[in-house]
């Protein structure tokens, strides 16, 4: 269906593709894996048509195929579901379905109800039942992803490629994800299926692509091939163990505690405490309200009844500047719109929470922030030129070890991480695993919020459950398994 | 019809060095701009080199310089304001509602101080308690304090400037203009604080995205408003200066500085999105303004010729800086 | 696209999804009641038409920013624009009767060039609008006072039915800005182009990956501004007789007024025309009411800005861009 014959691609200063040759045939699903920084953007960016190669040849059903736009690539069946989504989030379902291909009349004129009687069908096609009159922007991040799909239907598309389509979704909906690519590869739909998560492409792909430093490293049936194999060739090394061992020490005095707290318009109820020492998982589904109870302990959301209770002390109203003084610290889910000011450089990004420390009678003493950058880029391993390196031009993995080394330094009680790990290759994971064990052993407490359960499992001492703003509930040692964690993130309520 | 995708940020495993001479360039490149105009105004007419026109070139770039850097700081934090004028203006016509003599220019400062904060902190609150557009904001305050203003002096302003404002505003010591010395200092001040101090850094926090300051314990809102509250009070400083140096009274000086004032950011590299910016981007962009206009009327080209320039510089200036803003435009 | 970061105060559903028209109504019935206090004249069908003819200025052009800005632009050229077409207007047709057919086509049909233009250089330049249209507009004024430095020209007498003609007793020129308004309100939601122009505004990138020819969006919208402005320098010449240089100065910064008591988000992606007449149309009836109160010309600025803030400080903007 698809065949990429030694494609090359640079940017300036970075060369992101060397030679990369694969195929991908009808009606199968072929995953792509790689590390961060691999190339496979950019490689995804070329299928579509938004990118041309600068060498290679690429043939498309037997055509070549020289795209010269996202639009011309559509046409001919090739359709990308970006992991940022392109939706629009104040028009409709139906219209952002339809959006660019609008349903006419005989007179060429938009017809809306077609419009919705066609948007209401392709959705049942897919087997999701959404308001077609609803704005997206009010919709599931499961069910925003249902529209995009629902838009690649639009056009008899013969290739459909997912980019970490299972980033933002998890347990059934991944099932019933997985359903619909099964379907749409009997009826002869190719998907080019991009996840960093292993088990799943074990799960759902017939063939598989590494991609290394944007050079293709081996290509092949999915039954040819053990995770411990693509692990190595994705990063060049055995990695051995990815989570550091568990501490044997005995857990401390409840730092982090909550009677009855409910935050914003979702979260109900909580009532948790964390150790020192002791790193707590909060698992659940997307949108069961982890990352508002983060915000709320911080102080970043408005606390609608309950109470927080810190190193045993009752802390009446929590802001985000009080919160760091209390020795917390939070590492947020998005990095780039909410983890760190991008137009500035390392020193100025770790010390952006305690301004005052680095400040000499109203002014900055750049020379101390740039030496407590320094000291923490040793540290850490950062990738770096030095403490003014712009931290937008480092890749995922090096600004997450910033923002955890920035608030690393200056945490003395609680450190919250929301999906710390999310979007980075499995070096890095290695090593921010490790900085978590440490941390955990110096006396902090650890709240963890992820949706990858291997790494639940790996790190978490304890796992709190939650479901639609509530907890479901704990578990300890043993008790935590894939299973559990499910079912309590699943669980019916009772009528 | 072919379209080409602006390179992602994303530049796989290569890392940017954090000095070169490129990146030297880039912050302080635009400085040399200047001298290159200078020559071309050389070049055009000899006129343009004397001392008196050069002293003039001064007088008049030391008003939009010294508003330029308050809309550089209301734009760094992703505001813009449009009330400048109308700021400038009020501000002259308080410095002649006295008497007109030397012992109310106290007075003067204080009342004209005084309106500016209160419009300052009307502006900054509708942007950040009221989640108004700033352009909309400031676009009301503007219209507020024109109607305050024709009411006040009954469309027909009159009175007197008091002599130290004149002296201020049009004589110079030794050749340089007092109000450039004043702008010097001002500018310096507003240096040291964008660029150095604690205050500063906040600033540029709260510009790159003010929930992550607010996340970082940084009291965006106040920050904020407190940019609002400089820009409108270096209006009024620019204002009493202007009114000194047109010498009679009007209720439109400073008409057109606050588009002046924000092209002179945006050629100075001060971006609209935010977060980025710096005085010294903001006193080159005003000073390339000034020049330009200066040029075109040594050359004896009429108004509407410059207006028709100035049009283009402002196109042109953006579409070259356009492509070092990573979110540019649309 | 991750939530925002601490909670907004949100009307309930229902009044979200039409909260512009809703709110520009409530403020037109506010303003009603408060005329019908003041004056027992407010309320007669005589002012009514009053009030309805004294709007089209403003909506003419107004109509056409409501575009510019849903698309996530603005369109800051209007006020030359308007200065220039209605120069053009009266000095090319001179008084000569058999000229003014050609002119009033060749006007629009330059309003809708010029508008083209600013698209072009928006997309070849990678520049926002703000900046092109605002040099654009700086070079229009350049170009006005070229032509001529004062009033210029004469339009023969019946040219003045375009203002004060009377239709069935309803104001021509309103009947116009409301038909104008019609026509785009039906474009906006028929024409395909018209809903990428929703979707341009709600979200850039977006659009982008999609592959949404932004070309084409642009030009429709800023060529339709054009055209409104040059018929709003028309209407202007056959209200004054003659077209003047600075006739349009102010018309810039106020035609965005309409647009945002109407509802239109200044953000882009949601909004519509009739909120901008009906926007329009609150701000003449406001103007008359001051009038009828006998409030100096000077205080109805500030009763304007008011409002203005009133009105934007109660609906939440979703995000702020300028």
């Amino acid at each position: 269906m698809l065949r990429l014959a030694g494609i090359s691609k640079s940017f300036p200063g970075v060369r992101a593709l060397a030679g990369v040759s694969l195929e991908i045939r009808p009606g199968e699903i072929h995953g792509l894996i790689g590390e961060n920084g691999a190339g496979k953007s950019t490689l995804i960016k070329i299928i579509a048509g938004a990118y041309a190669p600068d060498e290679g040849e690429m043939t498309f059903a037997d055509a070549p195929a020289r795209w010269s736009s996202p639009r011309e690539a559509k046409q001919h069946g090739v359709h990308v579901v970006y992991q940022e989504f392109a939706l629009f989030p104040q028009l409709s379902v139906a219209e952002n379905i339809f959006v660019g291909h609008e349903r006419r009349n005989r007179f060429g004129m938009v017809d809306h109800g077609r419009t919705r009687r066609e948007a209401g069908e392709l959705l049942r096609k897919l087997g999701a039942s959404l308001d077609v009159d609803a704005m997206v922007s009010s919709l599931s991040v499961a069910d925003q992803q249902m529209v995009e799909i629902a838009r690649a239907m639009v056009h008899n598309v013969k290739l459909l490629v997912l980019d970490e389509p299972t980033a933002v979704i998890a347990g059934r909906e991944v099932a019933l994800l997985f359903e619909l690519l099964r379907r749409l590869r009997e009826s002869g739909v190719s998907v080019l299926f991009i996840s960093h998560r292993l088990d799943e492409v074990f799960a759902i792909c017939d063939r598989v692509t590494v991609l290394k430093d944007g050079r293709l490293v081996g290509t092949g049936g999915i039954a040819d091939v053990t995770r411990e194999r693509l692990i190595s060739m994705m990063v060049g090394r055995d990695l051995g163990d990815l989570f550091p061992p568990r501490a044997a020490t005995a857990r401390g005095e409840a730092v982090l505690r909550t009677e009855a707290l409910s935050v914003g318009e979702r979260v109900r109820d909580i009532s948790i405490e964390v150790r020192a020492g002791e790193i707590v998982a909060l698992a659940g589904m997307v949108g069961a309200g982890r990352s508002d109870l983060a915000l709320g302990l911080f102080g970043a959301m408005p606390i609608s009844s309950g109470a927080i209770y810190l190193c045993g002390r009752r802390v009446p109203s929590m802001a985000p500047a009080r919160a760091i003084r209390l020795g917390m610290g939070l590492v947020t889910e998005d990095r780039k719109s909410q983890g760190l000011a991008m137009q500035l450089d390392i020193a100025a990004n770790i010390s952006a929470p305690v301004l005052p420390e680095v400040t000499r009678r109203g002014l900055i003493d750049r020379r101390l922030e740039s030496d407590i950058a320094a000291q923490q880029i040793e540290r850490y391993r950062i990738a770096c030129h030095g403490p003014a390196t712009n931290v937008a031009t480092m890749s995922g993995g090096n600004q997450q070890k910033v923002i955890i080394a920035r608030w690393a330094r200056i945490c003395r009680s609680v450190l919250i991480l929301d999906e710390p790990t999310r979007g980075i290759d499995v070096g890095a994971k290695a090593e921010i695993y490790r900085i978590m064990r440490d941390l955990a052993a110096s006396g902090v407490a650890i709240l963890m919020i992820s949706s990858e359960l291997t790494e639940v499992i790996g790190m978490a001492d304890r796992v709190i459950v939650m479901r639609e703003g509530r907890v479901t509930g704990e578990l300890a040692g043993h008790e935590i398994a894939e299973e559990s964690i499910m079912q309590l993130a699943t669980s019916e309520r009772a009528a | 019809m072919s379209e080409r995708v602006t390179a992602s940020t994303e530049l796989g495993r290569a890392v940017a060095r954090p000095w070169s001479l490129r990146a030297g360039f880039d912050r302080f490149g635009m400085i040399l701009i200047l001298p290159l105009l200078l020559g071309l105004g050389a070049i055009l007419s000899p006129a343009f080199v004397s001392a008196g026109n050069l002293s003039n070139l001064l007088l008049q770039f030391a008003p939009l310089a010294i508003v330029a850097m308050g809309q550089a700081l209301v734009m760094i934090v992703r505001g813009l304001d449009l009330s400048v004028a109308s700021m400038m203006a009020t501000a002259a016509v308080i410095a002649t509602s006295f008497s007109g003599s030397d012992r109310d220019v106290t007075a003067i400062f204080a009342v004209a101080l005084l309106i500016g904060v209160a419009i300052g902190l009307l502006n900054g609150l509708l942007v950040t308690k009221r989640q108004v557009s700033p352009f909309l904001a400031t676009l009301a305050t503007m219209i507020l304090l024109q109607g305050f203003r024709f009411a006040y002096t009954q469309g027909a302003p009159s009175g007197n400037v008091p002599p130290m404002l004149r002296v201020l505003g049009a004589e110079k010591f030794h050749g340089v203009p007092y109000n450039a010395l004043m702008l010097l200092l001002l500018a310096g001040a507003l240096a040291i604080v964008l660029h150095r101090s604690a205050f500063g850094r906040r600033i540029l926090i709260v510009g790159g995205n003010p929930v992550t300051a607010r996340l970082f314990g940084i009291r965006s809102d106040l920050i904020m408003i407190a940019c609002y509250v400089i820009s409108s009070c270096l209006a009024v400083v620019a204002g009493l200066i202007l009114s000194g140096y047109v010498g009679l009274v009007d209720n439109w000086v400073g008409q057109g500085y606050e588009l002046d004032s924000i092209v002179a950011c945006v050629v100075g590299q001060v971006s609209l999105q935010g977060g980025r910016g710096s005085i010294l981007g903001a006193l080159t962009g005003a000073a390339v303004i000034v020049i330009i206009s200066n040029e075109v009327l040594l050359l004896g080209v009429p108004i509407q010729v410059q207006l028709i320039i100035k049009g283009t510089v402002i196109v042109v200036a953006a579409a070259l800086y356009a492509r070092r803003d990573i979110t540019s435009g649309q | 696209m991750s939530a925002a970061v601490g909670a907004r105060r949100q009307l309930p559903p229902w009044l979200r999804n039409n909260a512009g028209l809703a709110g520009v109504l409530a403020l037109i019935g506010a303003v009603s009641v408060a005329g019908a206090v003041a004056s027992d004249r407010f309320l007669s069908f005589n002012n009514f038409l009053n009030v309805f003819e004294q709007t089209t200025d403003l909506a003419l052009v107004s109509i056409g920013q409501t575009l510019t800005i849903l698309s996530g632009g603005i369109d800051l050229s209007v006020g030359s624009l308007i200065s220039l077409t209605s120069c053009l207007t009266s000095g090319l047709i001179n008084n000569n009767p058999d000229r003014v057919m050609g002119v009033v086509i060749a006007v629009l049909a330059l309003g809708i060039l010029v508008g083209f233009i600013n698209a072009g250089l928006v997309v070849a330049l990678r520049v926002h609008p703000l900046i092109v249209t605002l040099g654009m507009g700086a070079a229009l004024q350049g170009v006005t006072l070229l032509y001529t430095l004062g009033p210029v020209g004469r339009v023969p007498r019946g040219f003045n039915f375009l203002a004060y003609g009377r239709v069935d007793g309803l104001p021509f020129g309103a009947v116009i800005a409301v038909l104008l308004c019609v026509l785009i309100a039906l474009l906006l939601r028929y024409l395909p182009l018209g809903r990428q122009i929703y979707a341009l505004g709600d979200d850039a990138s977006s659009a982008r990956l999609v592959g949404l020819r932004r070309t084409r969006i642009l030009m429709l919208v800023y060529g339709a501004s054009g055209f409104c402005c040059a018929a709003t320098g028309l209407y202007l010449v056959a209200r004054f007789g003659v077209g003047q240089p600075y006739t349009g100065v102010n018309y810039t910064l106020a035609s965005i007024t309409p647009v945002v008591l109407g509802g239109t988000l200044l953000s882009g992606g949601k909004g519509g025309v009739i909120g901008t007449l009906l926007g329009a149309f609150l701000i003449a009836l406001l103007n008359n009411l001051l009038n009828f109160m006998d409030v100096s010309k000077h205080y109805q600025l500030v009763a304007q800005a008011v409002i203005i803030i009133l009105a934007v400080s109660v609906y939440v903007e979703r995000r702020r861009t300028v």
